[in-house]
């Protein structure tokens, strides 16, 4: 029998049968994909941003990068807010409001002013949506009265939230931009502004390729381009770190928190809430994949909750967050050898290369047994042990102890993948 | 039912590499340092630095790498026996196979078709005057060699087209001609003349500075059993050459038989039966593991629907005026035999060398190949021989290996001699 799991979860007062949800972007926007993302067990949907603005969209519209064969390490959208009339997209979010009770309707908004803003909110709260996402965070707007321009101002940001809550008493979630050096400034300003809580990261203006046909940036409208936003895999990383700031923050982290940025896979998912996220969104694994990515991030959090012993998701959301620590924090009174399985060794030689050349001339080459051999030059930097090619061929082996320094227990990674 | 592949005779039975599954074939390369493959090959084409230039965006470069090292790179990508050299080093067999290192080779070299690259090139004026006698795998080497350090060279044919076994030999379908004729145009390109049509006696090579002997070996050897005269036996060279140079109007027969265990032995039936043979049958007179064949090879002729017997050796062949069965009788099973019925039997058991003394004047062994040394060098000072003719037939990449030492030789030689 398939492992069940309760990933019920409660986010910002609202009810969700999972954390799993579309964020505002092309996934999301009409009837018929929100119907489909639902029914293939998308926990909710931030429908595709509503303004009073429509799009006039540009052709073609997005990009990728690539490494080594490998596509879609990263994705470049240059798509704007909803290009239906704002009564179209309110007539399908009430609509699909009235078809899927059980799942959870996200009326995703944007306003060039404070009374765009106001208006977009009365439209919100007549719906009766359960949640409401302002997005102050979209890099590519037409208009530099709205999107990042805005979220990257906490003064503006405070001014839409109140204009927003002023309007209806419909939680409200600020989408943070990750264009920022702090993200606390903006994230605490929406909260001073009546906002419920966050959301991050929204895209990182990018430009991914050049193209030397046209000399010009990817992906190329009439021989020109324009910078725009870079999601995926690739920027999982920087999402971790915004949502780790906020997480932290004395008052940004007394709210629910909801995680976007690069999550593809039920550990990219299980990240985000180990590190206290609520709520998760995705657009562009979906993008590439399809809607049905959602089974394998449903079905392995509850193999991971199993193996784990947990019955519900409260049990370990926010458990690694107080082990990320300031640098100056970090024990650095020892240091762990690498260990090389003779066994496993192909005599491929990477880590001998990168040892020599990028680290610290640790690793000497049998070039008769072509095998690695470690000298007395080793750190325990592991950078071996991330080249390797071959799994658990390098694993950490023996703690040696910094001359004078006192011994403790030493927590370890065993397992690598 | 066993599903057979339909193939087609001219049309190269694998396809190649596109940008994107290069990429992803050169991305499971582990990159070694002090790379195995690279010293598995023979000829030095250096697949650890052609690999890395196409896993770092450089299909150029992993052109010019191949080009450089290895003037047959188009031909070597697809009859190199991959398993047995740089594929059988990769260290990436210690995790699930090798990279496809001859697949990779050929995606280089059809970018740098693509691309319209000229990698090589000869200096403008050259000096001196060399012959290279035949214009098969290792004269092409030699003469590319010696047309880069500025030499003139003349390369002379008995043949209409320039290739010896690789024009005449070999299954299209495994090697094009138009890969062959890409190849030979780098040779072309760098200056060397070819003369065609044209028999080499011992005396007409007085006119040159340094001879290169790369002559092949183009004799049949028929066993000599009974009924060998009937029409419908065939040698391997005479029957790929025939089928080679009429292609779709070659008919070889209904049921076919051909007797060898070697790559030569497959395309003969590989042939025989993308030409239109209902039944063909390879039987080979050792084992499977004892076949001097690529596995490669055995299973793409299984694919098309070709048997294989081994452990029988052909004993007589019967027939009225022309083949109609074949006796076999265990080559070390003395109480096997066999009877097939047959309209062609080919025998792919080898080739021997021609009257080496009429066409070059040199010294022979017993078998008939020209007794030259690691170098090249023969008994003849001017006179330098490598490839098939010297090491009684081996494969392409060692003919090429095999010539560019012969032609370091020849050009010490020349120097030596003044002529630079």
């Amino acid at each position: 029998m398939a492992v069940k799991k309760d990933l019920s979860v409660e986010y910002l007062g609202v009810k969700c049968q999972n954390p799993f949800f579309l964020s505002s972007s092309p996934v999301g926007s009409n009837y018929e994909m929100v119907a489909k993302c639902f029914e293939t067990g998308w926990g909710g949907v931030m429908y595709k941003t509503v303004g009073i603005f429509v799009a006039d969209e540009c052709s073609p519209r997005f990009d990728q990068t690539n490494k080594e064969g490998l596509p879609w390490v990263g994705f470049k959208n240059m798509e704007q807010i909803s290009d239906k009339p704002t009564e179209v997209n309110f007539e399908n979010m009430y609509k699909l409001m009235r078809d899927y009770p059980d799942h959870v309707m996200v009326a995703s908004i944007m306003g060039s002013s404070e009374e765009e803003w106001k208006q977009l909110a009365k439209m919100c709260d007549e719906l009766g949506c359960p949640l409401i996402e302002g997005n102050f965070s979209c890099p590519q707007m037409t208009s530099h009265a709205m999107g990042s321009d805005v979220g990257t101002n906490p003064e503006l940001v405070k001014k839409y939230c109140e204009a927003v809550t002023s309007q209806t008493k419909i939680p409200f979630i600020a989408k943070m931009t990750p264009n920022i050096t702090s993200m606390e400034v903006p994230a605490r300003a929406a909260l001073e502004g009546g906002a419920a809580g966050v959301s991050t990261i929204n895209t990182i203006k990018s430009i991914t390729n050049i193209d030397f046909e046209n000399m010009t940036a990817m992906p190329v409208v009439n021989g020109k381009s324009s910078i725009s936003g870079y999601s995926g895999a690739a920027v999982k990383p920087i999402a971790l770190r915004f949502v780790t700031n906020l997480l932290q923050d004395e008052i940004v982290g007394k709210r629910d928190l909801s995680g976007i940025g690069g999550i593809e896979t039920w550990r990219d998912a299980a990240e985000f809430l180990a590190l206290g996220c609520k709520n998760l969104q995705v657009t562009t694994a979906i993008m590439q994949y399809g809607y049905r990515i959602v089974e394998d991030m449903a079905s392995g959090l509850m193999h991971f909750m199993e193996e784990r012993g947990y019955n519900k998701l409260d049990e370990f959301i926010g458990c690694a967050l107080n082990n990320i620590v300031p640098a100056e924090d970090l024990n650095r009174d020892f240091k762990i050898l690498p260990n090389f399985s003779d066994e496993k060794c192909l005599g491929c030689g990477r880590c001998y290369i990168s040892c020599y050349d990028a680290a610290h001339q640790a690793i000497d080459w049998n070039a008769e047994k072509r095998r690695p051999e470690l000298n007395d030059n080793c750190v325990g930097c592991h950078l071996c042990l991330n080249v390797c090619p071959v799994q658990e061929c390098i694993t950490p082996g023996e703690i040696k102890w910094k001359e004078g320094r006192e011994h403790v227990d030493v927590a370890l990674k065993h397992h690598y993948e | 039912m066993s599903k057979v592949v339909k193939a087609n005779y001219t049309a190269e039975a694998v396809a190649g590499f596109t940008h994107r599954t290069a990429m992803e074939e050169a991305a499971r390369c582990l990159l070694c340092h002090d790379a195995p493959c690279s010293k598995g090959c023979p000829a030095g084409t250096d697949p650890a630095k052609f690999i890395r230039s196409i896993r770092f965006r450089n299909d150029r470069g992993a052109a010019e790498t191949i080009r450089e090292n290895n003037i047959l790179g188009g031909t070597c990508a697809r009859v190199c026996p991959y398993d047995r050299l740089c594929e059988e080093a990769c260290s990436r067999c210690g995790i699930d196979k090798p990279i496809e290192i001859g697949k990779l080779q050929r995606y280089a070299i059809e970018q740098e078709e693509a691309y319209g690259m000229k990698t090589l090139s000869a200096p403008e004026k050259k000096v001196g005057n060399v012959a290279c006698v035949g214009a098969g795998p290792a004269s092409l080497a030699v003469a590319a060699e010696l047309a880069k350090a500025g030499y003139n060279v003349t390369i002379l044919e008995r043949e209409a087209k320039a290739g010896g076994v690789l024009t005449y030999g070999i299954v299209p379908s495994r090697l094009p001609q138009a890969v062959v004729d890409h190849d030979i145009a780098q040779v072309e390109g760098l200056g060397v003349k070819f003369q065609f049509n044209t028999e080499v006696k011992a005396a007409d090579l007085d006119a040159y500075d340094a001879v290169f002997v790369g002559a092949g070996l183009w004799a049949d050897n028929l066993p000599k059993i009974d009924g060998i005269e009937l029409d419908g036996v065939y040698a391997a060279v005479d029957f790929l050459k025939e089928a080679r140079t009429k292609a779709e109007g070659f008919n070889p027969g209904k049921k076919v038989l051909v007797v060898g265990g070697g790559d030569v032995a497959v395309d003969c039936a590989v042939s025989a039966k993308l030409l239109g043979a209902e039944d063909v049958k390879i039987v080979y007179r050792r084992t499977l593991e004892e076949a001097p064949g690529n596995m490669t090879e055995f299973h793409y002729a299984l694919s098309l629907g070709i048997g294989m017997t081994t452990g029988m050796a052909p004993a007589a062949v019967k027939g009225n005026g022309k083949v109609e069965a074949v006796e076999f009788k265990g080559f070390r099973d003395e109480a096997a035999e066999l009877t097939l019925s047959a309209d062609t039997i080919v025998f792919a058991t080898g080739q021997k060398a021609e009257d080496m003394a009429a066409v070059a004047g040199v010294k022979v062994t017993d078998k008939g190949t020209i007794a030259a040394d690691d170098a090249g060098a023969t008994d003849v000072e001017k006179i330098f021989a490598a490839g098939d003719i010297v090491n009684g037939g081996k494969t392409v990449v060692e003919a090429v290996a095999a010539g560019k030492v012969a032609a370091a030789s020849m050009i010490a030689y020349l120097e030596k001699k003044g002529v630079k």
